[in-house]
């Protein structure tokens, strides 16, 4: 449920994904069809996890990860949640849920 | 051995080789020297325009259309048999002598069928350092190779479904794959560029030549140098790998070199020819077929196949093979 903590102040949920890049389309497919608004990606992020050290220093992108944020419902949220597991089993990825306070509450 | 040891140190001497060392000595002992990714990635491109277009430009110059539609289609239904047939002769020797699991052999397998157009390109180089023409369609087999390899490895790869599961098998190609296997950057730009340059011929080489020609070899020894500091840092990877595959990585490359010299041969290639076929059937992608593996084969690691193709078979051809290929070239090629 959409609870206003202010006026102008909503909360909502944030999922935030990393994963590798040749995953990431097919995670954006399921964010949009999850029925989340838009979501935000940063192309490159390093970082080292149980696959090692990651980094977008390579000819191919097959060693590098893309963080995706998505500000939705908690339903949204939490279905985004549900159904990256099966897209990212044999992938790089990390799938962490928090509380956010929104601004501008109309884009979301 | 003395003559194979002085064809080798010919070509050690040369920037470009000493350049490549030099990335890799400094990523191996963690300088912070980097090339940014995006100027390595325009230096790929510069290359790949370059190269397609000046073998464009060669079939436009030296052939008259009738000769060289004949020569080049051979050479394309060669190059599109080599690319679907090494990668099983690969999955062979990989499940044989290496014990290594059916969709990491499939996934390996597909490297080997397809090229690497920078080790090609450094052929090239070596080629006209040493003012030894070669025909341009080579060029267009250079295009055709990059990704046909990529369907064998995925039919490879299907043994290893059938042995687990007997659930219905998803598509071969997804949307995904057909556009690495057809569109991929490479292919694209490459095709391309030789069209480009055998639609224009001389007028456009004389446009063109100052950008293509001249700083050719300049900017592949920076482009080396960006190569090597991607292999100073995959090597550190070795311990993924194993010694048997580093092994494959070593023997591969000469046994797809024989295929190729074969290859070239029956189909009347010169010296030049020879040796680059020679050098496409010896190298092995590391830049293409890694991208195009990792959807539809998740289970395979990129950590063994890229680091196999990147930072062992790479510098064995750039070092050791091209010369070495270069010199059977010259005793079995019509002359």
């Amino acid at each position: 449920m959409r609870r206003r903590t202010h006026d102008t102040v909503l909360a909502e949920k944030e999922d935030e994904i990393v994963v590798e890049a040749a995953r990431a389309r097919a995670i954006i497919e399921m964010i949009e069809k999850a029925g989340a608004k838009g979501y935000s990606v940063v192309s490159n992020v390093s970082g080292k996890g149980n696959r090692g050290i990651r980094d977008e220093a390579d000819l191919s992108d097959v060693f590098r990860n893309i963080l995706i944020i998505v500000v939705a419902a908690e339903d949204i949220a939490a279905r985004i949640v549900e159904a990256s597991q099966s897209l990212l089993e044999n992938y790089a990825g990390i799938v962490v849920m928090s509380d956010v306070e929104v601004i501008r509450n109309e884009h979301f | 051995m003395d003559a194979l040891l002085e064809v080798v140190t010919g070509n050690l001497l040369s920037p470009m080789v000493l350049f490549f060392a030099l990335g890799t000595a400094a990523a191996g002992l963690k300088s912070d020297l980097a090339v940014p990714e995006a100027i390595g990635k325009g230096l790929a491109l510069y290359l790949m325009l370059a190269i397609g277009f000046k073998g464009g430009a060669e079939l436009a110059t030296n052939g008259t259309a009738g000769t060289v539609a004949v020569a080049l289609a051979v050479a394309l239904a060669v190059a599109l048999v080599l690319s679907l047939g090494l990668p099983v002769l690969a999955y062979a020797l990989l499940r044989l002598l290496t014990g290594v699991d059916i969709r990491n052999a499939a996934a390996i397998a597909a490297h080997y069928g397809s090229v690497s157009i920078v080790t090609f390109v450094a052929a090239t180089g070596f080629l006209e350092d040493r003012a030894i023409p070669y025909e341009g369609y080579v060029v267009a087999m250079l295009a055709l190779m990059e990704t046909p390899a990529i369907v064998t490895g995925l039919l490879l790869a299907r043994r290893a479904d059938h042995r687990t599961s007997t659930e219905s098998r998803g598509p071969l190609f997804s949307r995904e794959v057909a556009r690495e296997v057809l569109l991929s950057g490479g292919v694209v730009l490459l095709a391309g560029s030789f069209a480009i340059g055998w639609v224009t011929g001389d007028t456009g080489m004389a446009l063109m030549a100052p950008a293509i020609a001249d700083p050719f070899a300049a900017i592949l020894a920076v482009f080396l140098l960006d190569m090597g500091l991607l292999v100073g840092r995959r090597l550190r990877e070795f311990g993924a790998v194993g010694w048997p595959i580093v092994e494959f990585g070593l023997y591969m490359p000469l046994i797809g070199a024989v295929v190729g010299l074969f290859t070239a041969y029956s189909v009347g290639l010169s010296e030049g020819g020879t040796t680059l076929v020679a050098v496409l059937a010896a190298s092995a992608s590391y830049i293409v077929v890694p991208a195009a593996m990792r959807v539809p084969l998740p289970q395979a690691n990129p950590a063994i196949y890229v680091t196999l193709s990147l930072a062992v078979t790479f510098p064995f051809n750039l070092i050791v093979g091209i010369p070495l290929y270069h010199a059977a070239a010259r005793l079995i090629a019509v002359p």
